[in-house]
């Protein structure tokens, strides 16, 4: 029956395709009332990098990037994970430093504008913030390299309120093979998979974005909670190894996790992923132009690669990608994994935005777009943060099982 | 038991005190004394401000706090035993190490701490506030704080700093053994002339995070530098005084006296060398001098806490062996508490003792002996209100000073 009706709704899409130019400005009421009752989570936001820097305000209204409170109010976003991330070629103990930076960054943001933001850590903190009016803040590591193969440095980043990790980011780390690197463990190493049991433990959410395809099986192997591709789409509608294939989707699904669609033009447009494959000078020619203007500020870099990338589409070099691609996506994966299993994990702050799309204040075109496509109210509060937050309450509630059960 | 009987019972009780203590008045004996010591030490807070019992975390083959030990200073059993019912387990790396090796090396032994609290949670609770403890022991648990000694472990980074603050630190020893890079040692060369400015902002951060700045192990410029910069009190977290025992680990009395009258207060320790003057000269003669000999062990253990701490045992013992020491007994603590309370009054005393990271006065072997020192300031005539601000009460003070200078700084 919803395959029908969700049939249906692609079909109608396709055929008024001007109507998606229109949903821009034309947000239908119901949509809009739908929108800004739920519970609207992001679980990846690269704003973090920002926040170091020292220039930016996330308490004002910002013409660069994707992120700040005005914007996060206008698009009805509710809740935001705050990404940790260093480069994966910083190890070691320098690694663990800088992500402590980080975190504290993140959480003296959060001190510092306590009238609009919250930090919170379970789902119902995210729920009991949204009651209060306020944005609540999480917080994710993107990367397990910034623990440095230390269980206690993981521990302290569970105590420091990170509430996801991401194995790897585009490099293997010691203990797990990433998606974009040469495989050397075979996926999952046997520390590797102490750190997911502990995660589990921690009450902290397994994340396999960024993992290469047999380290996410490795974990859904050993995991004893479902876990979340914070910001990944889907491969079958585009294919790169960042994607997940639908048979990753469906055995994600089966264990009750979920998929974060990412809005990453690259991720999300075959067409462009082409067009950027056939012109490999091109990134070069970006990373070159990138690497002058910022040096080594990575808030810098994320921004001015996605200015860059713009004028090339501008240009006619690169495809112009819009944002129903997002929708085409989530559709996908509804399809395939199941209502309950997809989410949003736009990378804000960390990738090349489509048309828009642009920044947080956009989001409401995805309630407009789904309800037009023939989604329930109740389905699209599940893929605005329902699911996310269903996830987050199981991954605490087996934390707290493991930890009432004797320790070895 | 409701909040409100458990108060009624709680002043029963003090009823029952005050009853029998002024029966005593009248026919004091020594056996009535050690009644009377013994009912107010185990119905106070005994709060020890400096424990390295963390290093034994570490150790080959673990370290159960349940169990009973025969070395060590410090487990479960003694410590009920001994009536300590709130202990700061101290966060030590040796001071050579730095950046962020020190950072890493830090975070894992405030995990051991957390986790081994979490282990032990029918006895223990962690503690971040005065109000906390106070409530740890209404329910008859141990209160677990954490102290970081060693300004060298947050790596240069003020966001380490705070972040040691948010799992759960609640004071820093500017400097260890060696100076930082932001602040002079007592026992390294000066080379910042006390604190330079980035340690004065380390300072005023503390401050607005509520962490305790504590001064013991600093140099006497770098002592008055954080007195003038800090607008908390200060804590002198395990030090005794110099004016007893001319060590440079000690306060003299003029500082003793400024850290009073900032509203501070200066934690006793016990290490033998610290409290009694024969005993720091005949060690000295037998190593060369304390800064020498540690200097020693550290180049030849090249950043192993194990390793330091299993070196500075065997010299110890080859001291002890050498049958050149003289024997130091438990009551130079008192000696020393005494100084300091006439010195500067019975609101700026307490007690550090350097458990499981020093070397122990004969009689006072291991925390199970703590009930001893209630009992000699009881003898000494000691008020048993003043008694108990030396035990636990007047570090809970500067706690909560402390904590309404965070809130305040917060607030702005």
């Amino acid at each position: 029956m919803l395959r029908t009706i969700l049939t249906a709704g692609l079909c109608l899409s396709a055929c008024v395709f001007l109507a998606a130019a229109m949903i821009a400005d034309d947000i239908s009421a119901s949509a809009k009332k739908l929108h800004f009752s739920a519970i609207v989570v992001d679980t990846h936001d690269d704003t973090t990098q920002r926040f170091l820097d020292g220039k930016f305000d996330i308490a004002v209204r910002n013409s660069t990037g994707g992120i700040d409170i005005p914007r996060m109010r206008e698009g009805g976003l509710g809740a935001l994970f705050f990404s940790i991330w260093i480069p994966s070629k910083i190890t070691g103990t320098d690694a663990v430093n800088r992500a402590l930076t980080q975190i504290n960054a993140v959480r003296e943001q959060v001190h510092t504008h306590p009238k609009d933001l919250v930090l919170a850590t379970t789902a119902d903190e995210v729920r009991a913030a949204r009651k209060r009016g306020k944005i609540a803040a999480l917080i994710g590591v993107e990367g397990g390299h910034m623990i440095n193969s230390d269980l206690g440095v993981l521990r302290n980043f569970a105590s420091l309120d990170a509430r996801y990790m991401t194995l790897t980011h585009s490099g293997n780390c010691e203990w797990a093979d990433a998606s974009t690197d040469k495989p050397v463990h075979n996926g999952l190493t046997d520390f590797g998979k102490e750190v997911v049991r502990e995660m589990n433990r921690l009450g902290m959410m397994v994340d396999i974005s960024h993992v290469s395809d047999k380290t996410f099986y490795d974990v859904l192997e050993v995991s004893k909670a479902p876990l979340i591709a914070s910001h990944s789409s889907c491969r079958a509608l585009c294919n790169t190894p960042r994607n997940m294939t639908d048979r990753m989707m469906k055995a994600l699904a089966a264990k009750g996790g979920v998929i974060q669609i990412n809005y990453h033009v690259g991720f999300l447009s075959q067409e462009f992923r082409n067009a950027e494959k056939a012109h490999p000078e091109w990134e070069k020619a970006i990373a070159v132009e990138v690497q002058k203007t910022c040096g080594e500020n990575e808030a810098c870099q994320l921004l001015e690669g996605d200015r860059i990338t713009r004028q090339y589409v501008a240009e006619g070099k690169l495809p112009r990608v819009g944002w129903t691609a997002i929708i085409d996506h989530i559709d996908h994966a509804v399809k395939v994994a199941g209502i309950d299993h997809v989410g949003l994990g736009s990378d804000f702050d960390g990738a090349n935005m489509p048309y828009g799309m642009e920044d947080a204040s956009m989001l409401p075109k995805i309630t407009e777009a789904l309800l037009r496509k023939g989604y329930s109210e109740d389905d699209v509060k599940k893929i605005l943060g329902e699911n996310t937050l269903r996830l987050m309450a199981n991954v605490e509630r087996i934390g707290r099982e493991l930890n009432s059960s004797p320790r070895k | 038991m409701t909040r409100l009987s458990r108060r009624f019972a709680v002043s029963l009780c003090f009823c029952a005190v005050l009853l029998a203590s002024s029966r005593l008045k009248t026919t004091a004996n020594a056996d009535d004394i050690a009644e009377r010591a013994k009912k107010l030490h185990f119905s106070s807070i005994v709060l020890d401000t400096h424990d390295d019992t963390t290093q034994r975390f570490f150790e080959k083959g673990g370290f159960n706090l349940a169990d009973r030990h025969t070395d060590g200073h410090i487990d479960i059993p003694r410590m009920r035993e001994g009536g300590m019912n709130a202990i700061f387990f101290s966060i030590w790396i040796d001071g050579k190490i730095m950046g962020p090796q020190a950072v890493e090396k830090a975070l894992d032994q405030i995990d051991a701490v957390h986790e081994n609290v979490k282990k032990n949670s029918k006895d223990m609770v962690f503690c971040r506030t005065a109000e906390e403890v106070r409530e740890a022991h209404k329910q008859g648990k141990i209160a677990a704080l954490m102290g970081v000694e060693g300004g060298h472990m947050i790596g240069n980074d003020i966001h380490v700093l705070r972040v040691f603050g948010d799992l759960g630190v609640r004071y820093m020893t500017l400097s260890h053994f060696y100076n930082t890079e932001w602040s002079d040692s007592s026992t390294d060369k000066p080379a910042h002339n006390g604190l330079t400015d980035f340690g004065k902002d380390v300072v005023r951060e503390m401050n607005r995070q509520g962490i305790m700045v504590d001064i013991s192990h600093v140099s006497d410029k770098t002592f008055y530098d954080a007195l003038e910069i800090s607008k908390a009190p200060l804590i002198a977290s395990h030090s005794s005084c110099r004016a007893l025992c001319n060590h440079p680990r000690d306060m003299s009395d003029d500082m003793i006296k400024a850290l009073a009258a900032k509203g501070g207060v200066i934690q006793i320790n016990y290490e033998r060398s610290f409290i009694d003057q024969a005993y720091k000269d005949a060690s000295d003669k037998l190593s060369g001098g304390v800064v020498a000999a540690l200097e020693k062990i550290t180049k030849e253990c090249a950043g192993d806490e194990t390793c330091v701490s299993q070196k500075q045992k065997e010299l110890q013992a080859q001291m002890e062996a050498s049958g050149a020491l003289p024997r130091v007994s438990w009551e130079r603590i008192i000696d020393h508490i005494d100084h300091a309370v006439k010195l500067v009054g019975a609101d700026h005393v307490g007690l550090g003792s350097d458990f499981d990271g020093a070397t122990m006065p004969d009689g006072m072997e291991d925390c199970s002996k703590l009930p001893k020192i209630t009992e000699a300031l009881m003898r000494k005539g000691y008020k048993d209100d003043d008694i108990r601000k030396i035990l636990g009460g007047n570090l809970l003070r500067v706690m909560e000073q402390n904590e309404k200078v965070s809130r305040e700084l917060q607030a702005q």
